[in-house]
């Protein structure tokens, strides 16, 4: 609930001041991150850059930290010690230029498909004209044409997850969060997700930050893979997707066989296998 | 790949659909007893049922009147004669003035305290310091009973119109402020985050945060409302000079039990018909809530 007190001024404080020349899109600096009163240790002392326009995925086992990352990178809370950086300007609040996709569905069940993309828009003060040609822009991109005056109630859990993602993406945020957006989806409909992500990322050349649990999931979507151990919070690996070869698969089966892949997932899933092991309980 | 293969040949057993064999027989479910668990209802016999209800308890009443030993009938007077009262009420004892009293009270509090109430509740929701100000003594308000109050506003503002509307804001306008709290606090959190992500300031905060709740909160003052109708009685028979409670006062006094029950059968009517206003309401107010997929 602080950020209800500070993110006003702190929206405008990392608006107003110019960005560090040479600076990464966001930068962890030494980040520690505890909760009540340093009882429990969710980040200890984790630093990284993100590279921009790449795509990097934080994995690890439940309760690693890597949402509470995201939370400081989208300034919905702030780290203990140290600081999250945005092109060098530390993080003081939540702002429209770091979109987030949240695994709850956030559309708001009052207003329509059309109405919701172009909420964010309407915040930045553009004009209707201009709202409504991004609007229908996004809207074609999420493959939701014709849902455009649907409300979310009539819409399937990943049309909601689509609307979401092309009201996040209106905003043209210089940097994509999204936490376990299709948590709460069917397999099946994930993948198409997965893939649509993929496409989207392409043409919109986003830097991007996703957290999640799948495995599978981190290597399909990530360039670059962040593994957290568990409690307190540390990166215990830090993996490039070498066997992609700089380029994305853009059908999730093309993957699937390519034996980098098989290596990566074997090694990923020893990984997680050791951490779960070390825990108690 | 397999399923391609699979498709080609299926297996005889299965999938085969000779066009000449009459369907199957159609399925007997087992007979649904009354006291069915997760049981499903049509349209049609929930409001059968709710109408059966209603007649039973009538029916119970009646009976209740003609069971009574004749000389004592007239303190549990039929539904005949209570409903032919009420129309003589009406039509000779300008009983609308009084009826039109009572509801301009209950709908003129209930107004000004749901005008409070509302912005009060969602500030509250949304503000976590303005909640650990104001939460603790609105909240410890809700335990002073409102009905005591009446001998207060009697001496402080006299038999008067305000000094009954005072007691019918007290009654109902705290417990008001809690349940708008409770909805507001029931936002789900990221709908919040969201907005903060996009770049909503505290004010565009607190109206998502409005929007969010407004279904529950309707719902909230529909509740709220029926209890009005509690301390609205109160009032009138307390300081009876008019309203449907005062008409009761007079009539007990000359033991005229129909009247009395009138009044009351009067009183579960209009309550009714409010009811079913805020249910209009919320369907017209809130469209998206109806939609289905």
């Amino acid at each position: 609930m602080a950020v209800f007190g500070r993110g006003r001024t702190a929206a405008a404080q990392t608006g107003a001041n110019a960005p560090v020349e040479g600076a990464p899109p966001l930068r962890a600096n030494r980040v520690t991150k505890s909760y009540l009163k340093g009882s429990v240790i969710a980040l200890d002392d984790v630093s990284f850059d993100v590279h921009a326009n790449q795509v990097t995925a934080m994995i690890g086992p439940s309760g690693c930290g890597k949402t509470t990352m995201l939370r400081l990178m989208a300034g919905l809370e702030y780290p203990s010690r140290g600081d999250v950086t945005m092109f060098g300007q530390p993080i003081m609040g939540p702002g429209p230029e770091r979109g987030m996709v949240f695994q709850a569905y956030t559309s708001f069940p009052w207003l329509t498909t059309r109405s919701n993309i172009e909420y964010g828009l309407k915040l930045q003060g553009l004009a209707k004209a201009e709202r409504r040609e991004r609007a229908e822009h996004f809207l074609d991109l999420v493959h939701l044409e014709g849902f455009a005056n649907a409300y979310p109630a009539e819409l399937s859990g990943g049309m909601k997850q689509r609307v979401s993602i092309a009201r996040t993406l209106a905003q043209n945020p210089a940097l994509l969060l999204l936490d376990e957006p299709f948590g709460a989806l069917d397999a099946q409909v994930t993948w198409e997700m997965e893939e649509m992500i993929i496409e989207i990322i392409e043409r919109e050349n986003k830097t991007v930050v996703v957290v999640t649990h799948d495995i599978q999931e981190a290597i399909y979507l990530a360039d670059r893979i962040i593994f957290y151990t568990r409690q307190p919070g540390r990166i215990k690996a830090d993996l490039p997707m070498e066997f992609k070869e700089g380029r994305r698969f853009h059908k999730k089966e093309e993957m699937l066989v390519h034996p980098g892949y098989v290596d990566m997932e074997r090694r990923l899933y020893a990984m997680m296998r050791e951490e779960i092991r070390g825990r108690v309980s | 790949m397999a399923q391609g293969q699979a498709g080609g040949t299926p297996p005889s057993d299965a999938a085969s659909h000779p066009g000449d064999e009459a369907p199957a027989p159609v399925f007997k479910p087992p007979r649904q007893p009354f006291l069915e668990v997760l049981g499903a209802l049509t349209q049609r016999r929930t409001v059968v049922l709710g109408v059966a209800g209603v007649i039973i308890f009538f029916a119970v009443w009646e009976v209740a009147h003609y069971v009574t030993p004749e000389e004592k009938q007239r303190f549990l007077p039929a539904v005949e004669q209570v409903v032919a009262e009420i129309a003589y009420l009406f039509a000779e004892k300008n009983f609308i003035a009084d009826v039109g009293t009572s509801l301009y009270r209950i709908y003129a509090s209930f107004f000004v305290a749901s005008l409070i109430a509302v912005p009060l509740g969602v500030f509250m929701g949304c503000f976590v310091k303005a909640r650990a100000l104001i939460s603790p003594t609105t909240g410890g308000w809700r335990y002073l009973p409102a009905a005591s109050f009446a001998p207060l506003l009697l001496v402080w503002f006299g038999p008067t119109d305000f000094a009954k509307m005072a007691l019918l804001f007290l009654g109902c306008f705290f417990f008001l402020v809690a349940l708008i709290l409770d909805n507001t606090l029931a936002v789900q959190r990221e709908l919040i985050e969201s907005g903060l992500t996009m770049g909503a300031k505290r004010r565009q905060v607190v109206g998502i945060t409005f929007r969010a709740a407004a279904p529950a909160i309707l719902d909230s003052m529909r509740n709220m409302i029926a209890v009005a109708w509690t301390y609205l009685v109160i009032a009138e028979i307390i300081v009876a000079t008019d309203g449907i409670g005062a008409v009761m006062m007079r009539a007990a006094r000359f033991l005229h039990v129909d009247i009395m029950m009138g009044g009351i059968l009067t009183i579960g009517v209009l309550g009714v018909l409010t009811d079913i206003s805020f249910r209009i309401a919320s369907r017209v107010l809130f469209p998206y809530l109806r939609v289905r997929r």
